[in-house]
């Protein structure tokens, strides 16, 4: 009876039409493709994370090796020996001019010192290999290629947000659902608990942990920690409300009755139903965890040298920033456009997981 | 209503006491202190020091002292800034980031549901996309990118403002433009898009179908109605906006050298000065239960629906 066999895997509409069973994971994928603006921001995020995890074997410079004689180079598709040659030919106009006009002859060292880097320019152009190069996005006060250091400060900066996020997931689910499926004292302990960390501005809690850690200790682990600690937070309060919703729904009474374990019940149903508001909330807090860290960093309190993240990039750029603005706007722009992708994604995915939600804020 | 005042402001004691008491044990605890330093103190030096701050008591009773101090408003001086209180130097500091962070959240919420209703009221027209699309910038730029950017065009290739200072120097209120401008700019953007949802589901709502319907004046219906409806949310808001803006406060006041919180705040934290990290706790915590507290009270106001028992 072929008729009734297709009949068994093919749901019935409203109009007696068969249709093919869709998943919700397969519904919400075809929703999101149809999201344009999501869609582009999930290239974009696949593009930032091939290149900054694949640039070890990616052909970019060194993001540490120091060229002094290409200190501060703008951006430039022409080899650096000829840019470099330039922008020290102008810097000796300018000191000539200034010493003429103004006779300040504290300039005449600066002077002779450019004119000996131009000779020495001129003299290695052609047998060092490392005026060849071209750095698309200009060096830094070290000469130090920016394009490299942008990458691999997006390098910390992701794996940081990355971490952060399952680790904040992580220990939201384990007590989210701890607090929500016993409930009593235990929710009533974890709430309460909830409530006082919500109650302090995450900074403080940063603070405290840093005064807490021995000197001299890995800031990024300091930093990872304390961002995590408090980021649990929101998810712990989704999951358990998710949770306590479906504890008293019928599907979950019926695998009671048919005496399933506590244990079945959260991981085999409570859990998955949950799953598509966790990953709502998880891609939400993504770019929050890499600003947030890149805004520690900024203030001094986060990454610190040799390592780099974005918000040290964009605190170095700062400094120089009227002379030398692609310093600061290169990292600014890499970091802007990924945060823009990432919460294109995380709104998509939110529509397209949850299409209730769907046009709130 | 006083009921609920007085029921609410003594349900701020203890936690206020927690938060005390677990962020001067967790600090306490961590080996190092403020005098460690690269250079090794001769002991004696280091037992008078000790002796001076009572930091050679048991933790216990250092714990009571303090707490005993800060009841009468002493939060004791700093361990490395000699010769200044923590009262002096949060005193000094403290009152030009609250007034930073109160002018950015007024004009923030101004700005904010100005632009959230023009553009729920012109759903999916130009005015509405334009609005979203600046909205989703101001969340997605961080602070420290818009306040330099600012500055390059503003104040160095413009030069119409000034690039830092206070209200206090001479160039006086321009100086806080900028400041402003940037701090209030993810807390605008927040509040325009939260405002525009909430405004957009009372639009619907059968009470404004009411008002309509007997013939209400659509500016009324708008004013009246609609607004007081679609406030809810945003006052919600306002409690984590409040603190948020503080601790943003503190990127801002590096970028333009505002005389704030900013610097010691970031100085404490390296130097592990416990009596200025302690300071800066407890009147965060205060500012912010204060927040929340009227908050609270401005939600029953503008709710006929909550009643305080």
């Amino acid at each position: 009876m072929p008729l009734l066999d297709k009949k068994t895997d093919k749901a019935v509409n409203e109009f007696n039409q068969y249709v093919k069973p869709v998943s919700l994971w397969a519904d919400a994928w075809k929703r999101l493709r149809r999201n344009k603006m999501a869609v582009l921001g999930m290239w974009i995020v696949g593009a930032y994370l091939v290149v900054t995890f694949g640039a070890s074997v990616l052909p970019f410079h060194s993001y540490t090796e120091q060229q002094m004689l290409h200190v501060n180079l703008p951006p430039s598709l022409k080899p650096a020996g000829v840019v470099a040659l330039g922008e020290h030919e102008k810097r000796r106009v300018d000191l000539k001019e200034a010493i003429e006009r103004s006779g300040r002859s504290d300039l005449k060292t600066d002077l002779e010192r450019v004119d000996a880097e131009i000779i020495q320019l001129k003299g290695d152009m052609d047998v060092n290999p490392v005026h060849k190069r071209v750095y698309i996005l200009g060096t830094d006060y070290l000469g130090r290629d920016m394009l490299a250091r942008t990458i691999y400060g997006g390098q910390i900066s992701i794996m940081i947000g990355l971490i952060g996020t399952l680790t904040a997931a992580f220990i939201g689910i384990v007590l989210g659902s701890l607090g929500g499926y016993l409930g009593g004292w235990v929710d009533n302990l974890i709430g309460r608990f909830v409530d006082l960390m919500y109650s302090l501005p995450y900074m403080l809690i940063v603070i405290i942990i840093m005064s807490m850690l021995p000197t001299g200790s890995n800031s990024i682990f300091v930093l990872y920690l304390a961002i995590a600690m408090i980021s649990w937070l929101t998810i712990s309060r989704v999951v358990r409300g998710q949770i306590i919703s479906l504890k008293n729904s019928e599907f979950v009474e019926a695998a009671k009755s048919m005496g399933a374990s506590s244990n079945r019940i959260i991981f085999r149903h409570l859990l998955p139903n949950s799953l598509g508001i966790i990953i709502i909330y998880s891609t939400l807090q993504f770019p929050s965890f890499i600003m947030n860290e890149s805004f520690l960093s900024f203030l001094g309190l986060g990454v610190s040298a040799p390592q780099a993240s974005w918000g040290t990039l964009v605190s170095e750029g700062v400094q120089g920033m009227q002379l030398y603005p692609w310093r600061l706007l290169v990292p600014a722009v890499a970091m802007t456009v990924f945060l823009f992708a990432m919460n294109f994604l995380g709104d998509g995915l939110r529509d397209a997981l949850d299409p209730q939600s769907k046009n709130r804020s | 209503m006083s009921r609920f005042i007085v029921r609410r402001l003594l349900s701020v004691i203890p936690t206020f006491f927690i938060i005390v008491t677990l962020s001067f044990f967790l600090i306490r605890l961590a080996p190092g202190g403020p005098f460690s330093r690269e250079k090794k103190i001769p002991p004696e030096i280091m037992a008078n020091i000790m002796a001076k701050y009572h930091m050679d008591e048991p933790l216990l009773n250092q714990y009571f002292r303090y707490i005993g101090d800060v009841l009468k408003f002493d939060l004791g001086p700093s361990y490395r800034y000699k010769d200044h209180s923590v009262n002096d130097l949060l005193g000094a500091a403290f009152p030009v980031s609250i007034m930073l962070g109160t002018m950015a959240l007024g004009v923030a919420l101004l700005l904010g549901t100005l632009v959230g209703v023009t553009s729920a009221l012109n759903q999916n027209k130009w005015q509405d996309y334009a609005a979203m699309s600046v909205a989703v910038l101001g969340i997605s730029v961080p602070l420290f990118v818009i306040g330099p950017v600012l500055m390059l065009v503003f104040a160095l290739q413009l030069k119409w403002l000034p690039t830092s200072g206070w209200i206090n120097s001479r160039a006086g209120w321009k100086t806080v433009i900028m400041p402003i401008a940037t701090l209030m700019m993810p807390y605008f953007a927040y509040i325009a898009r939260l405002s525009r949802g909430s405004i957009i589901e009372v639009l619907r709502s059968d009470y404004v179908r009411t008002a309509r319907a007997k013939g209400l004046k659509e500016r009324v219906v708008i004013a009246k109605h609609v607004l007081k409806g679609g406030m809810l949310p945003i006052v919600t808001y306002l409690g984590p906006a409040f603190s948020g803006i503080i601790i943003g406060s503190l990127a801002v006041e590096q970028i333009f050298v505002i005389p704030g919180i900013g610097k010691i705040f970031v100085q404490s934290a390296l130097n592990r000065d416990y009596t200025v990290i302690m300071g800066e706790v407890i009147v965060y915590s205060l500012i912010l239960i204060a927040a929340n507290f009227v908050v609270d009270i401005l939600y029953g106001l503008l709710d006929p629906r909550i009643s305080y028992k």
